[in-house]
């Protein structure tokens, strides 16, 4: 009997560790380990982990974990593997990759890494390098998460990181956190706690959201539930307000801008006879004009104001536009600079910039190299435009199209050869029945993972990786963030697996590259720890950094984005071609598109609510960050499973009209697919939109209708102009299952 | 989730801790709260005084109530407590004969001097442990929240205090 129950456990190691996976924090912890086994995680006592972490042990110790390497013995996608020895898989990935090499060349090489492991030394670059000394390979562009924040932050400030840290919030007046979502998908470790401080100092706080989250629920005061994809319509109509009415900070756009004038004469209609009215973002975004006037009076009359965009409506055809607005509403106001403001563009602390391991000049990460196949410089075409951006590399959304149809459909290769690391692409790339196709039409795929996940059923071979639980590494906050971390290594790898460098290096010796690496693991992790400046400002030694597991940045806080530029615009010019916050844009104006406007624009997207398709299927459907998930991680564990069931959110009004009740299972449909899935009936989500969250792992039934509720079943594979990735976009129809 | 994984409370059909969302409303002027709840160790529990065996009793020195599993009937033969406990809080674990459990207070972290692991887990810092003259003292009086209906049979020991 326990009942005193403060004995001490016997034989307990604490072991700092923490990170995860690509959720939107990066959350120290100690994992508490007796007799070899982990038992259980205690949270840092200010960067708390969420219930990703707490369930994380369900994943090391799942089952379901690939614990061996193992060989395809059914049809691609059935899912039935044979366990062979390391020396049979790593033979055969490298005598296929050697043949197909020699008889196709390098450019029929795919690989596609993401976001699957939270480390600096274990993630996709160990094997990018690979590629690269082995001949170069086509890899993909485009962020799935944040191009469209990425694209509008460089063309209008000439950097990303256009964001504050969180422990500003509290110096706001008024916070518009327009998609953001942070107790759910967490953005950034602790941002919830700066909100709940800012509202308990009396900061008005706005939700703008097609879905009442619960985000909306714990800090706003006001509730603007808007369409998805017209985001953008209702800050240029703000911005129309705000010019009526006189309310612009005339001194800040003079100083500190170029465009303006460009700008408010597409407000006023001068360029195409509409004027943006609230009556006209009214119709398109289904926000009363009043509330949008209001809003913008606010935004332009409290100071100071943050406008915190989400990257989920950037994920919307023409979603660059909707931050390209974003920031000219907070140049607009004024609230760029300055403490309790915010740039209103892409919201990436300009501390610890760690834009992730698909980003070559990325720091701390093992050197990837350059790719052979793209050493060539073919430098005609326009830096900002798709297709040059896609001369070697395929889009994200295209992936499937450059499998199934190569050269001839414009890609930079004839694809035979798939390596897959640290992602589950079937899953996570829109259209994933045309996914089955590609991956059925390959010659040989590797996948190298934790989980026989939707990707890896269709490998020949796949690889079993450590978790971050099993191996030593170093972290880095999601996308920026002002401390380092050190993932300590608490158990034994499970079954047989490797370490995503010792896999990579080890394929390396059987492709003949023998100076693959000159060092043992722990010396590239020293190196990495030590390979920015700012790591090397923070981290004073390797020895005291691993027992520590945190470092805190070295800087002055709250940290303002673009503090030196506005107190001393001469010495400090932006890194934009004028030196300026470019409202009009010289380079996107050269480029001459008009989906890629000099200015921000509204532009009317496909599957949208103007869409004539819209008449067949009348749903606007959202692919929201869930929970429990980390994109398709954690999927399979069952306790977070339990935590929040993977349903689809329908209002009532659309429900009714449909005989549908909540709790009873419906299919979800378009021209590229069908889900079945439990319907929330609820009010908590504005009437003509329905939202699943992202990541439930594709399971087709013998007909091919999803089992699972993968939501890239029913997204388009066609990217936006500057890169995004539009899984807010689509058009559906939901009916209930007879 | 930070309860079950300290507790290794495996089975589903188990939590100790729960957190219940209270939705009121019709689109779009909603009002969603929430309410996170575990065993509230009430100052007269009436589990406790329902209880053939006694199995159920208020710790003297700190006022934590307990389970002794050796003497609880479990189910199916009792569950009395689960009747009379108004915040649904006596569970019966498959994995242990089917005896009633329930939240501990963290008797291994509070007899460390640790807070128990849901207060160390709140990202919000929203919850906080101590004996109740204490809390007022940092908190007030308060016992009301959405979900939530003090019972003043029972007197839980908890303490609500309003969100701004």
């Amino acid at each position: 009997m326990k009942l005193d129950g403060s004995a001490k456990t016997k034989n307990l190691k604490v072991i700092v560790s923490g990170g995860c996976h690509d959720c939107g924090g990066r959350c120290p912890y100690s994992i508490h380990v007796v007799n070899g086994k982990a038992v259980r995680i205690e949270p840092h006592e200010e960067l708390k982990a969420c219930v990703r972490g707490y369930g994380y042990i369900k994943r090391v110790y799942s089952p379901d974990r690939l614990k061996y390497p193992m060989k395809r013995t059914g049809a691609r996608g059935e899912g039935h593997f044979q366990r062979i020895s390391w020396e049979e898989a790593l033979e055969t990935v490298a005598k296929n990759l050697k043949t197909i090499k020699e008889t196709y060349g390098p450019s029929s090489i795919l690989c596609q890494g993401s976001s699957g492991s939270p480390g600096r030394l274990h993630n996709p670059a160990p094997i990018y390098r690979l590629f690269n000394m082995l001949g170069g390979c086509v890899y993909r562009w485009g962020s799935a998460s944040a191009e469209a924040a990425y694209f509008a932050a460089w063309v209008t400030f000439g950097t990303h990181a256009t964001g504050h840290t969180k422990d500003d919030l509290i110096n706001s007046k008024l916070i518009i956190l327009w998609g953001l979502n942070p107790t759910e998908n967490i953005w950034g470790t602790n941002t919830s706690f700066h909100l709940i401080k800012a509202k308990e100092e009396g900061t008005k706080i706005v939700c703008v959201d097609p879905r009442f989250t619960n985000t909306t629920a714990l800090f706003s005061d006001q509730w603007i539930p808007i369409r998805p994809s017209t985001d953008t319509a209702m800050m240029i109509a703000m911005a129309y307000v705000i010019i009526k009415n006189g309310l612009q900070d005339d001194h800040f756009l003079e100083t500190y801008t170029i465009g303006f004038d460009q700008f408010k004469d597409y407000l006023l209609g001068e360029e195409d006879r509409i004027e943006k009215t609230p009556k006209w973002a009214e119709s398109l975004t289904g926000v009363p004009s009043k509330v949008i006037e209001n809003l913008a009076i606010e935004y332009s009359t409290v100071k100071p104001a943050a406008l915190i965009p989400s990257f989920a409506p950037g994920r919307t055809a023409y979603g660059e536009q909707f931050h390209r607005a974003g920031a000219v509403l907070s140049a607009m106001t004024g609230n760029i600079g300055i403490s309790g403001g915010s740039p209103g563009c892409c919201d990436i602390p300009t501390v610890g910039v760690s834009p992730g391991p698909n980003m070559p000049s990325s720091p701390s990460l093992i050197p990837i190299g350059e790719n052979p196949l793209e050493k060539e410089k073919k430098e005609a075409g326009h830096p900002l435009s798709f297709d040059f951006r896609s001369r070697y590399k395929v889009h994200n959304t295209k992936l499937w199209d450059a499998i199934l149809n190569g050269r001839k459909g414009g890609y930079p290769g004839d694809f035979k050869f798939f390596y897959v690391v640290c992602a589950n692409p079937l899953n996570q790339i829109p259209n994933t029945n045309k996914g089955v196709q590609a991956l059925k039409s390959l010659d040989f795929i590797v996948v190298q993972d934790h989980f026989i996940n939707s990707t890896a059923k269709f490998a020949d071979i796949l690889l079993p990786a450590t978790t971050h639980w099993e191996r030593d590494d170093y972290m880095r906050p999601w996308l920026g963030g002002d401390y380092h971390l050190f993932g300590n290594q608490a158990i034994e790898p499970i079954g047989e697996t490797k370490s995503d460098f010792q896999i990579a290096w080890e394929l390396a010796k059987r492709l003949g590259i023998r100076d693959y690496s000159d060092k043992i693991e722990e010396e590239w992790l020293e190196e990495i720890v030590f390979s920015s400046p700012d790591s090397r400002r923070d981290i004073e030694s390797y020895e005291g950094f691993r027992s520590n597991g945190v470092a805190t940045a070295k800087v002055k806080r709250p940290m303002i984005a673009f503090k030196d530029q506005i107190r001393d615009p001469r010495r400090f010019p932006f890194s934009t071609p004028s030196g300026k916050i470019e409202i009009f844009s010289k380079d996107l104006a050269d480029l001459n598109d008009p989906v890629l406007p000099p200015i921000p624009k509204y532009i009317e997207p496909w599957e949208g609510p103007q869409d004539p398709l819209i008449q067949k299927f009348p749903l606007q459907l959202i692919t929201f960050h869930f929970k429990t998930r980390a994109h398709s991680n954690f999927y399979n564990i069952q306790w977070l499973r339990e935590l929040e069931p993977h349903q689809i959110w329908i209002n009532p009004v659309d429900a009714v009209q449909r005989g549908i009740e909540d709790g009873q299972k419906v299919k979800v449909f378009n021209d590229r697919g069908e889900i079945w899935i439990h319907a929330k009936v609820t009010q908590r989500i504005m009437p003509g939109v329905v939202a699943i969250g992202q990541g439930a792992w594709y399971s087709p039934d013998a007909k091919g209708i999803d089992q699972g509720g993968c939501t890239n079943v029913l997204t388009r594979d066609e990217g936006s102009s500057g890169g995004a990735t539009p899984t807010n976009t689509a058009l559906v129809e939901v009916r209930k299952l007879e | 989730m930070a309860c079950r994984q300290w507790h290794s409370i495996d089975q589903e059909v188990m939590s100790w801790r729960r957190v219940e969302a209270i939705e009121n409303g019709i689109f779009p002027d909603l009002k969603v709260s929430f309410l996170s709840i575990s065993c509230l160790h009430c100052q007269t529990p009436p589990c406790a005084s329902v209880c053939p065996p006694s199995a159920i009793f208020k710790r003297e020195q700190d006022g934590v109530v307990l389970v002794d599993s050796e003497k609880c009937l479990g189910e199916p033969d009792c569950g009395f407590c689960k009747e009379a406990c108004p915040y649904r809080i006596p569970q019966f674990n498959p994995d242990h004969n089917l005896k009633m459990e329930k939240c501990n207070l963290c008797l291994d972290r509070i007899g460390l001097d640790k807070q128990p692991i849901c207060v160390d887990a709140c990202p919000m810092h929203a919850l906080d442990v101590a004996p109740l003259n204490k809390l007022s003292r940092r908190y007030g009086h308060g016992n009301v929240a959405d979900g939530f209906n003090f019972s003043n049979e029972a007197k839980p020991s908890i303490i609500l205090k309003r969100k701004k």
